[in-house]
């Protein structure tokens, strides 16, 4: 591999993981953060990297510890407080966002990994003036109780019904060549990654029925 | 599956008040606290079971760029227990970590790092090295060392003690028919969706807290007590939570870590604790094993019943049963016995997790009743029918209402149960699945507690409403907000309501249901008095139409204000200092005049994939008996909540333990299975809704935890009609169904 001072975007984030703690692996990493012929990994060090994410139409830059997950990013950085932290394991789907249109758990992915990435929050769905449609829609079907898992809902919902339209097929698809997709079991499949402890699923499934116009 | 759905009818009733704060995000709660100068902090957990740390070395987890302290039990300094909540405490156990060298159950906690950034603290809490002295331990109750002890013996209260009426033994001996079941149900979960964030934050010597608790003022005085100073200079703050279920119900054992971490070094502090954690952390609800025995005369009447259970405590608290409190009051039953016994198990002390005795005692009981009922050739629904109580067979005492009649009636029309044909095996789907219908009832105890409300009316139109109570997506605020919008003339939008703020009103622990029931008369009574003080000072120029608003104006006034106390009936005026004391202070179901239960029949469908044996639910009707419906909307959502907590009790839920290492092994939540959107089927809810003004002056009762009871047993009933097989195991797995 090439020796230079760019980042290596094949980094996966277990490698990230084995730099940054005591290990004797060195990948390619900033300049800055390679002791010159030294074979030992200084734990007092913080890696960081710079990274400019478009977040709900802004550019936003942050200097970052390379272990920060989007989610953190999110959050702890940038103050989108509305992405919810549930299990940090990619389990519940609280922290569903879209990047580059598509849903993703933002606690699985590192912030470094999305240099560029057009990302949107639930912050960044409609205004407090004019909701986005799937907001209002489970706003009229109480689609909630205590709130918490709700964000994450409402951006998979909206990547949900993008992907059927996209003709992405899931589990549940009997047959891949039938358009559209569309069908109860479909959207209650999609939207099994995303965990109500309070048990608002019908009324999540009405909501997203609504805003795709009725289901077969 | 259904394989078509049409869009349902709108909900009917008032959208939430919080409604557009939940959709676009703007909804806060503790972990969303970014406030300046905030450290990060983390928990170290322990890995062994039971026994003591030795040595603990936090050099190397103090190298780490950015950490600020490292807490240990060597070197936090001396505080005191928070005591057990059922013990005149205020935690949800008496055993708080890092007070000493003592291990009582794997993953407490034995360390606490701080740092300015989440990672640091992450990466430094794996580096904290500690050395252990294991000792044996015992974690399931099946286990040779546990040794189940009779809960009369070891809590001497009469509310403890074994629940007696006539002679059930010599009923039993003399029955036209008896059933003799043994049960068993695993350790759960509540977790909610939000994992618990604790920050605090000193100033000029007074302690703010920001936590998702039930409990705020259980959590202010309990850190009162353990820090050793004045309640005063407490203030807790919990205004929503992602998610209760019993989980936050009282003062959590690591809160006062994070409060010394922040006096300590000047700074607020927010510990985020992991889901893992959670599981270690908090409380659950407990393994049981119930025997129930039922006998019934030839007509089908049940003569006699003894249910027995045996239920989970931890080593240095006794968490108490009371499953045989609401069994003793399902049906007629002249002749009772219950008796519970507690096994001391080496965990952290469970505790209340929705429904927390109920859930239990009722699958047991009625997969008993349904089981004799099969066995006299009687259908399931006219055995409950016959089966009616009109007074509490325990006190003799009437109940406030009871409607039990209504929902299975009106249940089984909405149902169709008069289709079902009665032979297990009988029904088929035409994809071959076996169909299996069944149906349980549900109860819950009618509880309140002491309140007090205060209700504010200013010239610019802004109410303000001051009660103790916590949202938890339950729907407390919007079923306040609808209450005296409706009574005052005022736009939902003008009223703000504080909740959860031990700075505004006493907050008596929300749990038992009693939240609304609570709250909600002592607001409404505080909102007519303002009333009428308005009416008063507007004299004769008052006329009937005119709203509060318009008469405060009229009367040249800035603001008006009421306030009302409200405890429950039969409750002395001393239990307001328990209110204001942080103490549990809640009544109920037995009052001077009446007992008092929230009722419902669920209505179930099982289909069985006959190869698999996949058992799926495509749909239940509920009908509940929770006397006023204040909030169609939320009520609603609630039972369809609860319907969905039953199926994941039945066929999903179970936090695993191997006796090698104690504690609990599926600590996610892909491992900790807990239903998901393609689970779920439809769920029919409708409600008698009448009021119970006996019960108090807005008739209403409660509904969030009666919601999810009966539904476990109706789910493991219908699979009997649809198998023929009896299980009596949850949750639910296929290997019961093969063979």
């Amino acid at each position: 591999m090439e020796e230079d001072d760019s980042i290596d975007l094949s980094i996966t984030r277990r490698n990230l993981l084995l730099a940054s703690a005591a290990s004797a692996a060195v990948t390619a990493l900033p300049a800055e953060a390679q002791t010159s012929g030294s074979p030992q990994i200084a734990v007092e060090k913080v890696h960081t990297h710079k990274v400019t994410l478009q977040v709900n139409g802004q550019p936003k830059t942050l200097e970052l510890d390379t272990r920060t997950s989007l989610l953190d990013a999110l959050r702890e950085h940038l103050h989108l407080t509305g992405t919810k932290k549930g299990c940090d394991h990619g389990q519940c789907g609280a922290c569903t966002v879209l990047v580059d249109g598509r849903r993703i758990n933002a606690c699985l992915t590192l912030a470094v990994m999305h240099e560029g990435a057009q990302v949107t929050t639930i912050e960044g769905l409609g205004t407090p003036q004019k909701l986005h449609p799937m907001q209002a829609a489970f706003v009229k079907h109480d689609g909630y109780q205590c709130g918490y898992c709700t964000p994450g809902q409402i951006c998979s919902a909206v990547g949900v019904l993008d992907e059927i339209n996209r003709g992405v097929p899931s589990h549940v698809t009997a047959d891949i060549t039938v358009k559209p997709l569309l069908s109860a079991d479909e959207l209650r499949e999609r939207m099994s990654g995303n965990l109500c402890r309070c048990g608002a699923y019908s009324n999540i499934v009405d909501a997203m029925t609504e805003v795709a116009g009725g289901v077969r | 599956m259904a394989k078509t759905a049409t869009p349902r009818t709108p909900r009917a009733g008032a959208e939430r008040v919080d409604a557009r704060d939940k959709v676009r995000g703007a909804m806060r709660y503790a972990g969303d606290d970014v406030r300046p100068g905030l450290l990060h902090a983390a928990l170290v957990p322990s890995r062994i079971a039971k026994g003591r740390v030795t040595r603990i070395d936090v050099a190397e987890a103090q190298r780490v760029r950015g950490v600020r302290s490292v807490l240990t039990h060597e070197n936090i300094g001396s505080f005191d227990t928070g005591g057990f909540l059922m013990g005149g405490g205020f935690g949800f156990q008496s055993f708080f970590p890092l007070r000493s060298a003592q291990i009582a159950y794997r993953g407490q906690s034995v360390a606490m790092v701080v740092a300015d950034t989440l990672e640091a603290a992450r990466e430094a809490a794996t580096r904290v090295v500690v050395a252990y002295e294991a000792a044996p331990f015992v974690s399931t109750l099946d286990d040779p060392g546990a040794e189940p002890i009779d809960q009369s013996v070891l809590l001497p209260q009469p509310m403890f003690a074994d629940r007696k009426v006539g002679d059930p033994e010599r009923a039993l001996a003399g029955a036209a028919a008896t059933v003799d079941l043994h049960c068993e149900l695993p350790a759960q979960h509540q977790n909610p969706i939000e994992i618990i964030a604790t920050v605090a934050e000193w100033k000029d010597g007074v302690l703010t807290i920001s936590e998702p608790t039930q409990n705020a003022e259980g959590v202010r005085h309990g850190l009162s007590r353990q820090l050793g100073i004045e309640a005063t200079r407490v203030r807790v703050l919990s205004p929503t939570l992602g998610g209760g279920f019993g989980q936050k119900n009282s003062l959590q054992s690591h809160t006062v870590l994070v409060a010394l971490a922040a006096r300590q070094l000047g700074r607020p502090v927010k510990l985020e604790m992991t889901r893992a954690q959670l599981f270690h952390n908090t409380s659950f609800r407990p393994a049981s094993r119930h025997r129930v025995r039922l006998g019934a005369d030839r007509e089908g009447r049940l003569v006699g019943a003894i249910h027995e259970i045996d239920q989970q405590t931890s080593r240095h608290d006794l968490f108490p049963s009371l499953g045989t409190e609401v069994t003793s009051r399902l049906y007629g039953v002249p002749n009772f016995l219950g008796r519970e016994r507690l096994v001391r198990t080496d965990v952290q002390t469970p505790g209340f997790m929705r429904a927390p005795f109920e859930h239990a005692a009722t699958f047991a009981y009625e997969c008993a009743v349904d089981e004799l009922a099969h066995a006299l050739g009687r259908d399931p629904v006219a055995f409950r029918l016959l089966n009616d109580a009109s007074t509490d067979p325990l006190s003799g005492k009437p109940f406030s209402s009871r409607h039990v009649a209504e929902c299975l009636v009106s249940g089984s029309e909405i149902f169709g149960w008069q289709r079902r044909s009665q032979q297990p095996g009988s029904m088929r789907a035409p994809d071959g699945s076996l169909v299996g219908w069944g149906v349980a009832l549900g109860i819950y105890k009618a509880a309140m507690a002491p309140a007090i409300a205060k209700v504010r009316l200013q010239a610019d139109g802004a109410v303000r409403v001051s009660v103790g109570g916590h949202e938890m997506g339950q729907g407390i605020r919007t079923a306040i907000a609808v209450t005296v919008a409706r009574q005052l003339g005022a736009p939902i939008g003008a009223i703000e309501i504080l909740l959860g703020d031990t700075a505004a009103a006493p907050q008596h622990v929300t749990a038992g249901s009693w939240g609304t029931a609570t709250a909600l008369p002592p607001v409404l009574d505080a909102t007519r008095r303002l009333l009428d003080d308005l009416r008063q000072h507007a004299g004769a120029g008052a006329s009937s139409g005119t709203t509060a608003l318009e008469l405060l104006r009229a009367s040249g006034r800035p603001f008006a204000e009421a306030e009302t106390r409200a405890r429950a009936p039969g409750q002395p005026e001393q239990v307001f200092g328990r209110l204001t004391g942080g103490l549990p202070a809640a009544a109920g179901p037995v009052y001077p005049d009446f007992v008092a239960f929230s009722f419902i029949a669920h209505f179930v469908e099982v289909r069985i994939e006959p190869t698999t044996r996949r058992i799926r639910v495509p749909r239940v009707v509920s009908v509940a008996d929770c006397g006023t419906v204040v909030s169609p909307r939320t009520a609603r959502s609630q039972v369809e909540g609860g319907v969905v907590w039953g199926i994941g009790a039945t066929l999903r839920e179970m936090s695993e333990v191997d006796k090698r290492y104690g504690g609990f092994l599926n600590t996610d939540l892909a491992e900790y299975v807990v239903p998901v959107a393609a689970d779920i089927g439809r769920i029919d809810v409708s409600f008698v809704g009448k009021p119970d003004t006996r019960f108090n002056t807005l008739g209403a009762k409660g509904l969030g935890e009666v919601a999810m009871v009966g539904v476990a047993p109706a789910i493991v009933n219908a699979v009997f009609h649809a198998t023929g097989k009896r299980l009596r195991r949850l949750p639910l797995v296929i290997e019961d169904l093969i063979g």
